[in-house]
């Protein structure tokens, strides 16, 4: 897409806030709060060009310490949120925040939704396996037998395979980072911007209160840069294979990507040709030319 | 008045409504006004189901409950619709060497001159080699032949269909010849009289309230559409959804009504304007969404199409049961406005006007209908072009007084009336969060006690603003009625017609109609009850919710109630006999 801003780009200043950040020591989310300003910033997109809509989750406590037009919305539902935003104004770019708890629980129908119908926006999952603001319930991405507030005797269900799940609906663009390499975060929200269509993002993050088994050190140990191993985000089959095989080593990096997808509003056989947003169009319109069809 | 009322049953599939749709095109073609009212069961197809036209040269808005001709298309109908009849009405089948064996139909037929003609449809396709959706042409002449109206008319309306399939056409045209023979050996002598015409219906609509919310809805600038289908909004949907290569609008079928609700407030806080139709249940889903718009200021419209509830209860119905519900549903305290259309004019006019308050306001807007006027078919003039006025209210939008805002100017809680600057991404301005949160002027989280009492202040202060701002409910009637009918909704046609009758023109009755549900204006409503002997609430629901909102607001208790929840609305003779009965009282 093209770059809307002026020559002079702006500063990870304009992106700050006076806000004081208020998550936990060490915990994940001030890495990828990080990664999102330097990405923006980047791309060269001044403040009042983009949208950030937040979910409900210690995540969404971002929504007041960053620059940018923001919408702080409902649980489990920013996805859609920022879908309708997307579509009426696909000039602008739109980011999504959202947990693992409100995507793959509350909210998981619209993952799915939004994955077949290739809305333009970047969707950043802030993974830290658990529900961190309600203090440390188990989610669905949660490992089984994980004793968690509300499971003492340990999650009974079943982990839910994000990644096997996401490629099973054919997305155009996966990646994985994770909250300790704010220079890949950078490089991969990056591509998610510039993304033709729906990018997902899995961001593993620590967190440090309530995730004790998949710690910055755990994390740290078996993340690793696949792309930089020549991995090729253009092979499907290998890019689902690499995401869904965590056993030994977590592949990190653009995992998957195509641009042959057209992004929805590009689909709407009824707007193709036109010049204008829909919000540019709003104006009183005269309705007899349709009149006549009831005569 | 003179008025005829013909009715057409049969199994759901078998041609019910199109045979109904090409009845009233032709009959307001030949200088009549029509009204059709569908009845139909939540099946696709074999379900029992009816297309009723109330004609009449003088105006008509309602549907009676007793019709001149049933015309069935298999024997169920035969059975089950005989007592639709009135004195002297005509039964039209096509079902062959039929008797009627109980003996209370019997019995029914000869005390109240019911004539029953049978129609030799299977033999006269048969002779024909016609395929037997013809039918469908065939009865139709027989109809038209017995209203007295010319068979060149109907050859227009089946050229306007078929014109392109000459062999078809043809077919027709055969049907048609046959069906105005038939008619004088199976019913010499019998004719249905209608009054005479006059031409000032020729020129008008014939559309149902959906198309005409639809229209409104498109003359109001939306330029976004999110639906999940749920009769009686689903009409809506597949109108929007068939005009948008016209009207390139950006139409999306959502996964539910979560997502269709959401995507309308993402695409209203971009700036555009955009809207969603559901009924009860999915309008239930909606409320968490309803509930965030009224503390992110964002504005935003939901069309609730009422059907009866609760559950899935009877859903191809109609029912006023959902006015609390709009009134009352979300959780928290926010400002909103409830308003509910009466027929294919309101569907219209009121659709820009949702948008406007909408955004004036920064509120939700809820757009009641029900399944009556969703439906329906209503004559209508044309629609005036020139009346909507797009107001947006304080939506900022020049360079220069963008460049002069803070944040903190867009929940300023010192703004007149509540009412702050709003601005939209991609505007060269000071950003700001749209906070789900209690927040602070721009939006930041903000917890402390001070700030959220006059966040809320701020919000609320809308509310009162809003209600100077709506016109008082509509009144007609004299000056100082002895009898005060107060409705809302799709009664208003039925009501109207039922003052004109004979029996009712003659008191001092007057009719207080309310648009503007939520906040609700009283003081027309307690002048009028006031000095008058007795107030009377019309309403399809149980509870008279309309009447309580009433209550709430006035002190004023209703003396009197007629209502209805068995999924019909109110029939013509029937309400005129429950008012009748009520001046008694």
């Amino acid at each position: 897409m093209k770059n809307p801003s002026a020559s002079s780009g702006p500063s990870m200043h304009d992106y700050a806030s006076a806000n004081p950040c208020t998550w936990c020591d060490g915990c994940g989310d001030y890495g990828i709060w990080t990664a999102v300003k330097r990405a923006l910033v980047e791309l060269k997109f001044q403040p009042w060009q983009v949208l950030l809509c937040y979910d409900v989750g210690c995540h969404g406590n971002m929504s007041d310490k960053i620059g940018g037009y923001r919408f702080h919305g409902l649980h489990g539902r920013v996805i859609p949120l920022a879908a309708g935003a997307a579509l009426a104004n696909p000039s602008i770019p739109v980011m999504a925040f959202g947990g693992d708890g409100a995507s793959f629980s509350e909210g998981v129908g619209h993952l799915v939704h939004a994955i077949r119908s290739n809305y333009r926006m970047t969707f950043v999952m802030h993974n830290n396996a658990n529900y961190g603001l309600t203090t440390g319930q188990a989610s669905a991405l949660t490992w089984q037998d994980q004793k968690m507030n509300s499971s003492p005797n340990g999650m009974p269900e079943s982990t839910l395979n994000s990644m096997d799940f996401v490629f099973s609906l054919q997305p155009t663009f996966v990646a994985r980072g994770w909250s300790g390499d704010i220079s890949q975060m950078t490089k991969i929200l990056t591509a998610a911007i510039r993304h033709r269509g729906f990018a997902y993002v899995d961001m593993l993050q620590a967190c440090p209160s309530y995730n004790k088994f998949a710690t910055h050190e755990w994390l740290l140990e078996r993340c690793y840069d696949a792309n930089a191993e020549g991995h090729d985000p253009k092979n499907f089959e290998k890019a689902r294979a690499l995401a869904v095989d965590t056993q030994k080593r977590v592949a990190t990096g653009i995992l998957y990507q195509t641009e042959d997808a057209p992004a929805f509003h590009e689909r709407l056989k009824a707007r193709e040709g036109l010049k204008t947003t829909p919000v540019e169009e709003v104006r009183i319109v005269d309705t007899s030319v349709w009149e006549k069809g009831f005569m | 008045m003179t008025r005829l009322a013909l009715k057409i049953v049969g199994a759901q599939g078998q041609g019910v409504n199109s045979v109904g749709e090409m009845c009233a095109k032709g009959l307001k073609r030949s200088g009549y006004c029509v009204f059709g009212y569908r009845e139909y069961m939540s099946l696709i197809k074999g379900g029992h189901s009816s297309y009723q036209l109330d004609i009449s040269a003088d105006g008509v808005r309602s549907s009676a409950e007793r019709v001149d001709i049933v015309v069935t298309f298999n024997h169920h109908g035969l059975e089950k619709n005989l007592r639709d009849l009135k004195k002297g009405g005509i039964l039209l089948h096509q079902t062959p060497q039929w008797k009627f064996r109980n003996a209370e139909d019997q019995t029914f037929i000869a005390e109240q001159g019911i004539r029953v003609i049978e129609m030799p449809t299977e033999a006269i396709l048969k002779k024909l080699k016609a395929k037997p959706i013809l039918g469908n042409v065939l009865i139709t002449s027989v109809v038209w032949s017995l209203l007295g109206q010319p068979q060149e008319q109907l050859h227009e309306l089946v050229r306007e269909q078929f014109g392109h399939k000459k062999d078809l056409l043809e077919m027709n045209f055969a049907c048609i010849a046959e069906g105005f023979a038939a008619c004088k050996v199976i019913a010499p002598g019998i004719a249905l009289s209608l009054s005479t015409t006059d031409p000032q219906w020729k020129d008008r609509l014939l559309l149902t309230g959906s198309q005409a919310m639809g229209l409104g809805i498109i003359h109001a600038g939306c330029r976004v559409y999110v639906g999940y289908p749920m009769t009686p909004s689903s009409p809506l949907l597949t109108f929007i959804a068939d005009m948008q290569n016209e009207t390139k609008m950006a139409v999306k079928q959502a996964e539910d009504e979560i997502t269709a609700a959401q995507m309308m407030v993402g695409a209203m806080h971009m700036g555009t304007r955009a809207i969603t139709a559901t009924s009860g249940g999915g309008f239930d889903l909606m409320t968490e969404t309803l509930s965030l718009t009224g503390i992110t200021e964002t504005p935003a419209v939901f069309v609730l199409a009422q059907r009866p509830g609760p559950g899935t209860a009877l859903p191809t119905w109609t029912a006023q049961g959902d006015l609390l519900l709009a009134v009352g549903s979300g959780h928290g305290e926010f400002a909103r406005l409830v308003l509910a259309v009466s027929d294919a004019q309101d569907c219209f006019d009121l659709m820009p006007e949702a948008f406007n308050y909408a955004e004036e306001f920064q509120i939700p807007v809820i757009v009641l209908t029900d399944k009556q006027i969703a439906e329906a078919l209503f004559t209508q003039p044309k629609f005036n072009q020139a009346v909507a006025k797009l107001r947006r209210g304080a939506l900022v939008t020049s360079l220069k007084e963008l460049a002069s805002l803070q944040s903190s100017d867009r929940y300023d809680p010192s703004a007149p009336d509540g009412v702050s600057k709003r601005w939209v991404p991609g505007m060269q301005a000071a950003v700001f969060c749209a906070q789900g949160d209690e927040h602070s002027a721009d939006g930041s989280v903000s917890e402390e006690s001070e700030n959220a009492r006059s966040q809320m202040e701020k919000r609320l202060k809308k509310i009162e603003a809003l209600k100077q701002a709506l016109p008082e409910p509509l009144y007609i009637g004299p000056k100082n009625p002895e009898t005060l009918l107060v409705s809302w909704g799709s009664n208003r046609g039925v009501i109207l017609d039922v003052l004109e009758s004979a029996e009712i023109k003659k008191q001092s009755i007057g009719y207080l109609h309310y648009q503007y549900l939520w906040p609700i204006k009283t003081q027309s409503f307690e002048m009028l009850s006031r000095t008058a002997k007795r107030t009377i609430f019309v309403e399809c629901n149980h509870g008279g919710q309309l009447a309580e909102l009433l209550k709430l607001s006035s002190g004023r208790d209703a003396t009197q109630h007629i209502l209805k929840f068995d999924g019909r609305p109110f029939f013509y003779e029937e309400l005129r006999d429950r008012v009748l009965s009520a001046l008694k009282s």
